[in-house]
């Protein structure tokens, strides 16, 4: 104490108060950044160039956090090509997500009793609490789409071969982790939405032969989705993946900075790698260059996902999860319809005559248990995402050359519209065109769904309260009901019906001809009101249906909005 | 193509880098304050949204659960269940709102039952106590039933979040309750315990269409009191006989026949509604709106015309 005393009384008197201060604020400061003196700070944000020797380079080799960057890039891979700072930018969602994340988990209790009423309190009791969901949700999605880009692009410049073998295959477990921590995540809120994707997607894992049982057993906790299952999913996404997912982020980032970043195909001879041989003129420096870009991209991805969040996008919450209702139409995910899709295939030979095909499935399943839902969804599907792993290890081809990897570039083409046919048979309303994939019951019971879906909003529920008028209406073209909005409706439901009547669904479907309906509106309650929608028709049986679906509707349950 | 070239090998300058990072900044800052200023008014916007969908989930848990006994609109049942509904149950409430949209529930009139047998909570605390653990024991001779519990920790069909549901939906009644002269009000505690008055006697066709009645299977879809079983997928036909001389004069009835003449008594309308249940559809079920198609429409078949006279003969008696 005495010696610290003794030196700044020392300096104070040769120097005076004011710069002796400036000078120790100045030391704090440079050892708060490792290296930089404020004045070497000022000069990177005015953009002057740096002093000889480079003090920038300094927290490169002080600090922890600039150690792990690189002191400099090679000026052809700072442009937006070839990187799109895809990569950059799933480390920023990664980051993202474990920061909203923490929020919400302090509101968060992972059992059945309070978890979708925590859901309600955080929408309506704590500040912020929409947008910080929102936000989590549309951050989980947005990363996924851009890990999934951020590998078509390092596939697409062939970034993927010798020496980044290893780099890609730890990309292809980071793909793995980004898909299933959204998926786990998706379970949380205990809605049907929820509750009924996740039920399908473990359903695959019942199917493995041999093993489904158990290791149904291990993921659901129970034999159905409940308690246990609950916990295990909240575990796996607030420990598990993300832990897996920061280890590899590590070894995965190590390897591209160990590497370089791979330079445009065309800037190299065929079978070198020059990434790492930057010449001086060619640097570009971490600091301030690609510092401020990275910035710059965070601040821009960051206002984009807060200005969707404010305005366009809201993370849907539906109803209680029932585990004894299940919803018309239920789906996976997106990034897991093509999954879903595969599953539709009827056959495990699709191409076949169907007399053998039903054939072979006989005889496959005799022998090994094997039905078409297990070849697709337990083989065939995750057999479609292991392939991603071998890709650059059976890629015999050293050129990085777009000309010369035609065969490669065609193939993975393919596999992507493979991928996105499949994405599209998954969800109900099918492939366009081909049908394939449609799943759709009675027309009638469609048109229900259509107006009053069993989740989900739809028109019915969008109509706000005050244009209902308490009555009942015939279902035709001209409906005169007073209210200009109800009139619609009705008229959108006149020609929805119409159209099903006359053209007919991909399973070959129509809506009777003579099929009438009508609309009722009662009141149950001040403030509240019952729609009943029902279509009188002739079944395929010839014999006279009626089909009707209700809802019930509060003059403030807000869906118009 | 050059335009694209452009765009991909576009390297922003140091200025368009720090610029456009400050613009997101501030961006991203205007929103959280945007967010910020009106926070708590959306929040509580918000809320009134999910309480008024609560009432709409647990309205649906009233029709499928509760309606049976206690009445399609909460008026009761008689030997089934008391009414809901009452302004003597519900008492009288009135929503108010203070600037920040905050909506609280002003009890205008507290329910007069919850005095009557002394219950010190709230009224959604009793409607959630009744409903989780049912009444186990028989209170009075008024009711053939004693309240199921529908706790599903006490091996009942609802969830806590489905008893909250339908707990709103009843506290709404009070926003316009029925007048307890039109509602079926429950006795006082430890009154009711008198016996029940014999109910009018049956001659004996009546009773043979009695027999008939429970020989054919009505009672698993109606109920009739302190008869069989008490169905609850068609209409309650306790009170047939006068249920049927209000039906014919309904314009609903009038307006929705279907090839079928139009009933003129009761007897004929009970007598049409056995043989063909197509021909007018009731509007109201316990569970929700009437589905056609759900009545057997081979009646006529199955059994006798003496037996079918029996029956309708005893159904109109019942009044
Ligand atoms: C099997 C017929 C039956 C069903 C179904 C039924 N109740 Fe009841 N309920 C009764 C009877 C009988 C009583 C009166 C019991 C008594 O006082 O002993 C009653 C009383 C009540 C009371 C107390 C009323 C008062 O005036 O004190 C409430 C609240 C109630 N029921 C709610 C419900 C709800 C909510 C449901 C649906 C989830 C329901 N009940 C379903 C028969 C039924
Ligand atoms: C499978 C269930 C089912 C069975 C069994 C059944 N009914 Fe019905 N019943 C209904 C339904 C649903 C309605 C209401 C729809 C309608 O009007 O057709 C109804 C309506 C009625 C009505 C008109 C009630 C009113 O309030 O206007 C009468 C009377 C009736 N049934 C008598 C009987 C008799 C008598 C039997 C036995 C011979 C019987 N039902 C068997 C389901 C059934
Ligand atoms: C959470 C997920 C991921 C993160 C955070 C991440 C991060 C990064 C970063 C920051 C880079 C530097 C270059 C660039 O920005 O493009 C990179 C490169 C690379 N990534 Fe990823 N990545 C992820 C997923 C993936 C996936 C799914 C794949 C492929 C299957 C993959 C394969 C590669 C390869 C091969 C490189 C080297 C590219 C080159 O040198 O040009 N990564 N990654």
């Amino acid at each position: 104490m005495a010696i610290v005393g003794q030196k700044l009384v020392k300096q104070i008197q040769t120097t005076g108060l004011k710069a002796t201060v400036a000078q120790r604020l100045d030391d704090a400061f440079t050892r708060f950044t490792a290296g930089l003196s404020w004045n070497d700070v000022r000069g990177i944000l005015r953009g002057d160039p740096p002093a000889k020797p480079n003090p920038r380079v300094k927290p490169h080799t002080e600090g922890f956090w600039f150690h792990i960057r690189p002191t400099f890039y090679h000026e052809a891979v700072t442009t937006l090509y070839p990187t799109f700072r895809l990569g950059l930018l799933s480390a920023l969602f990664f980051t993202f997500e474990i920061i909203t994340g923490i929020f919400l988990m302090i509101f968060y209790t992972p059992s059945p009793t309070y978890a979708y009423g925590n859901m309600i309190d955080i929408l309506t009791n704590v500040p912020f609490g929409k947008f910080m969901r929102d936000l989590h949700r549309l951050g989980a999605e947005a990363m996924v789409i851009v890990v999934t880009l951020h590998m078509v692009r390092t596939f697409v410049t062939g970034s993927y071969k010798k020496p980044r073998q290893f780099t890609w295959f730890t990309g292809v477990v980071l793909l793995g982790v980004t898909l299933f921590l959204s998926f786990s995540g998706y379970l949380l809120p205990w809605d049907q939405l929820a509750f009924w994707a996740v039920t399908i997607g473990t359903s695959m894992a019942d199917a493995v032969p041999g093993i489904g049982p158990q290791l149904n057993l291990l993921l659901r906790g129970a034999p159905d989705i409940g308690a246990g299952g609950l916990l295990r999913f909240y575990l796996f996404h607030v420990v598990l993946f993300p832990l897996i997912g920061v280890i590899f982020v590590a070894v995965h980032y190590y390897k591209v900075v160990r590497f370089g970043i791979s330079l445009p195909p065309e800037m190299e001879a065929v079978g070198e790698d020059t990434a790492r041989k930057v010449p001086p003129e060619k640097r570009v420096n971490f600091l301030p260059d690609i510092l401020t870009n990275e910035l710059m991209y965070a601040g821009v991805a960051f206002a984009v996902l807060a200005v969707s969040c404010a305005t366009w996008y809201s993370a849907p919450l539906e109803h209680h999860a029932d585990p004894l209702v299940t919803p018309n139409h239920t789906v996976a995910p997106w990034y897991f319809y093509w999954l879903q899709g595969l599953l539709k295939i009827p056959h495990m030979i699709p191409f076949l005559p169907t007399s053998i095909a039903v054939e072979v499935d006989r005889f496959f399943a005799n022998v090994f248990g094997l039905t078409p839902k297990v070849f697709w969804g337990v083989i065939v599907g995750p057999l479609m995402f292991a392939i991603l792993f071998v890709v650059p290890y059976i890629d015999p081809n050293p050129s990085r050359r777009y000309g010369d990897r035609k065969i490669m570039l065609s193939l993975g083409a393919l596999f992507a519209v493979a991928i996105i046919y499949l994405s599209l048979a998954g969800i109900p309303t099918g492939v366009p065109i081909t049908g394939f994939g449609y799943v759709g019951g009675d027309p009638a019971s469609e048109v229900g769904q259509a107006f009053i879906p069993d989740e989900g909003i739809g028109p019915v529920r969008r109509l706000p309260y005050e244009q209902y008028v308490v009555g009942k209406f015939a279902i035709n073209a001209e409906p005169n009901t007073g209210s200009a909005g109800l009139d619609r409706l009705i008229r959108d439901i006149h020609n929805d019906m119409e159209a099903r009547k006359v053209r007919p669904d991909p399973l070959g479907k129509t809506l009777s001809a003579d099929a009438t309906g009508s609309l009722e509106v009662k009141q149950i309650q001040a403030d509240l009101r019952q729609v009943i929608i029902t279509i009188d028709y002739t079944d395929v049986n010839g014999a006279p249906t009626q089909f009707k679906k209700y809802t019930f509707l509060h003059a403030q349950s807000g869906y118009a909005d | 193509m050059s335009i694209l070239k452009k765009i991909v090998t576009y390297r922003p300058s140091f200025t368009v880098r720090i610029l456009t990072g400050l613009i997101s900044m501030l961006i991203l800052l205007s929103v959280c304050t945007f967010i910020g200023l009106a926070d708590q008014t959306r929040l509580n916007v918000r809320a009134n949204e999910f309480n008024a969908r609560s009432i709409e989930v647990g309205a649906k848990v009233y029709f499928d659960q509760c309606a049976r006994c206690h009445g399609v609109n909460g008026e009761g049942v008689e030997g089934l269940g008391p009414a809901l509904a009452s302004e003597h149950f519900v008492g009288r409430i009135e929503l108010v709102r203070d600037n920040m949209q905050m909506q609280t529930i002003r009890v205008v009139q507290p329910s007069e039952r919850l005095k009557q047998i002394g219950w010190q909570g709230t009224l959604r605390d009793y409607i959630i106590a009744v409903t989780e653990a049912g009444i186990p024991i028989k209170t009075s001779n008024m009711w053939d039933v004693t309240h199921p519990t529908f706790s599903e920790r006490l091996g009942g069909p609802l969830r806590g979040d489905q008893i909250r549901n339908v707990a709103d939906y009843i506290i709404n009644y009070g926003l316009d309750p029925l007048p307890n002269d039109q509602a079926l009000l429950p006795p006082a505690p430890g009154e009711g315990m008198a016996p029940r008055p014999t109910p009018i006697p049956l001659t004996p066709a009546q009773e043979a269409g009695r027999e008939v009645y429970l020989a054919k299977g009505c009672s698993a879809c109606h109920a009739i009191r302190g008869v069989g079983a008490q169905g609850a997928i068609g209409p309650n036909l306790s009170r047939m006989g006068a249920v049927a001389e209000e039906r014919i004069a309904s314009e609903s009835y009038k307006n929705n026949l279907k090839d079928q003449p139009p009933a003129t008594t009761g007897a004929e309308y009970i007598r049409q509604s056995i043989l063909y249940p197509n021909a007018y559809i009731v509007a109201q079920c316990p569970q929700g709106p009437c589905q056609a198609n759900l009545m057997p429409q081979n009646y006529e078949q199955q059994m006798t015309p003496e037996e079918l006279n029996n029956l309708v003969d005893y159904l109109n008696a019942l009044r």
